[in-house]
């Protein structure tokens, strides 16, 4: 059995990895603030050229261009406004992130960030029908829900094979096994993580609760459980779906008290494929602008 | 050893056909893995040139495809709790695909659906589809993946089971010779139907491939 120390180890490991979304919290806050901001916020996007490029490819795209091109990220924050830009910097950053190729998980490369994009979708499809969290972090608390699974593929840990072998026939859910065989779950690891890079507390109740949100702090419940809620139905949908994808157990009593219903998720599920497949090409390529 | 290199059905498994489809109907059968014919598809196809060859379509979700050309492959990549439909006329090399994701079209007037989402239009339409192309009714042949279900939930994510149930009466009023059943369990299957043999490679994730 691994010790505990090893969930240190494993969140030692992934700070190597290149490209880790750190500034997403801080994009978050300048997102959410005044238009004083906007100066701060430019600086931020110039200090990462992939995600420059990005922001100043979609504000010339067709869909927002107007007759003058924008030169530069301060003509493109201006264009596209501080929501549409925090969402292109969401998906970029965390998107070139879970990309990493890893093992574990039976995953293909760039399965968790096709699967993490679905949540994320779902998750902002149900904050506006319902009304229960705003969509921007609802998307954003889609993406890095399992960043904790990501870390521990990375970290190679070969236990993930002997979890595969376990489950179902020793361990009916996918979290006991990690408990017994780990000695952590992969949502402590996500924790850790997200408490590492100051994601504000909202994020890390969501990596942390959102496989038993009952279990949540009361205040943050409801955008936890339209996080598990989310995650349910992106895994039916089967877009990057691993080994483990359908041995977690929906927290009914969470999704009554938050008022979700069946017949509404399912009809709700037209629109989401379409806008997954703006983001998502039949072969599973990925565009996220 | 078939020409494109993929290994023919075991006769237990072609034996079983007419016993596949008749125990069907009072219980959804559980994921048949361990009856399925094993086979590492990127060794045997590296011993045969004809399926290095061989062209691939894909499918996305809520879509399908037909080929009339023999050495073609189609496709589709996780299936999760969404049907995967193969349709194919063996006597004339005609094949098809079907993604559907949810069991019925709602009933709104003037609403404008993706047919090929519900099973309920999208069969109809494959169906037609490929008998414009040349298939006959009477040579096609089905084979149904995919309808995967999360752990027990009584009023909650249930569109697997939803969509095996939808199948299982609609293959019954279209008279549907449905001669494989890789359905239900909790395994996301990625599915390609070679259009030469109508075999179906299933792939499930940190598992060798195998054929239907």
């Amino acid at each position: 059995m691994k010790s505990a120390a090893d969930l240190q180890t494993v969140v030692e490991m992934t700070r190597s990895i290149p490209c880790a979304p750190a500034i997403l919290p801080k994009l978050l806050k300048l997102a959410e603030g005044s238009s004083s901001d906007l100066g701060e916020m430019e600086m931020l996007i110039n200090l990462d050229t992939g995600l420059a490029t990005d922001v100043l490819r979609t504000a010339n795209s067709a869909y927002f261009a107007s007759n003058q091109r924008c030169e530069n990220i301060s003509d493109a924050i201006l264009r596209l406004g501080s929501k549409v830009l925090y969402r292109i910097a969401a998906s970029t950053l965390t998107g070139r992130w879970l990309v990493h190729p890893v093992r574990g998980y039976g995953w293909e490369p760039g399965d968790l960030c096709r699967h993490s994009l679905c949540v994320a979708i779902c998750a902002e499809t149900f904050a506006k029908k319902m009304q229960i969290a705003d969509s921007a972090t609802a998307y954003t608390a889609g993406l890095i829900h399992d960043l904790g699974k990501f870390a521990l593929a990375y970290a190679n840990f070969t236990a993930l094979d002997e979890i595969a072998t376990r489950v179902p026939d020793e361990f009916p859910t996918w979290r006991e096994a990690e408990k017994a065989i780990l000695g952590f779950e992969s949502t402590e690891v996500t924790k850790a993580l997200l408490e590492n890079w100051g994601f504000p507390s909202t994020f890390v109740s969501v990596g942390y609760y959102y496989q038993i949100p009952s279990e949540s702090p009361e205040e943050e419940r409801k955008i936890v459980t339209l996080i598990h809620a989310a995650k349910h139905v992106a895994t039916q949908l089967g877009y990057g779906v691993g080994v483990d994808g359908f041995y977690y157990e929906p927290d009914e009593a969470a999704l009554k008290e938050v008022g979700f219903k069946d017949a509404e998720m399912d009809a709700a599920i037209p629109e989401i494929l379409a806008t997954i497949q703006r983001y998502i090409s039949p072969t599973g390529e990925i565009r996220f602008t | 050893m078939e020409p494109n290199g993929a290994c023919p059905a075991s006769d237990s498994e072609k034996g079983s056909r007419g016993h596949l489809v008749a125990g069907i109907p009072k219980e959804i059968p559980l994921p048949s893995s361990s009856r399925s014919f094993k086979l590492n598809w990127s060794m045997a196809s590296s011993l045969n040139p004809v399926a290095e060859q061989m062209q691939t379509m894909v499918v996305g979700v809520a879509d399908f495809k037909i080929s009339t050309e023999p050495s073609t492959y189609i496709m589709t990549h996780s299936l999760g709790s969404c049907l995967g439909i193969t349709f194919h006329d063996d006597k004339r090399r005609i094949g098809g695909l079907l993604h559907a994701m949810l069991p019925a079209s709602p009933q709104v007037q003037d609403q404008k659906i993706r047919e090929a989402m519900f099973l309920d239009t999208g069969i109809p339409k494959l169906l037609s589809a490929l008998i414009r192309s040349g298939a006959k009714k009477h040579d096609i042949r089905c084979k149904v993946f995919g309808g995967a279900q999360l752990m027990t939930a009584d009023s909650f994510f249930r569109i697997g089971s939803k969509n095996i149930d939808m199948f299982y009466r609609l293959s019954q009023e279209l008279e549907l010779d449905v001669i494989a059943w890789e359905v239900s369990g909790r395994v996301n299957r990625s599915i390609r139907l070679n259009n030469l043999t109508g075999d179906v490679i299933v792939k499930i994730p940190s598992k060798p491939e195998f054929i239907r």
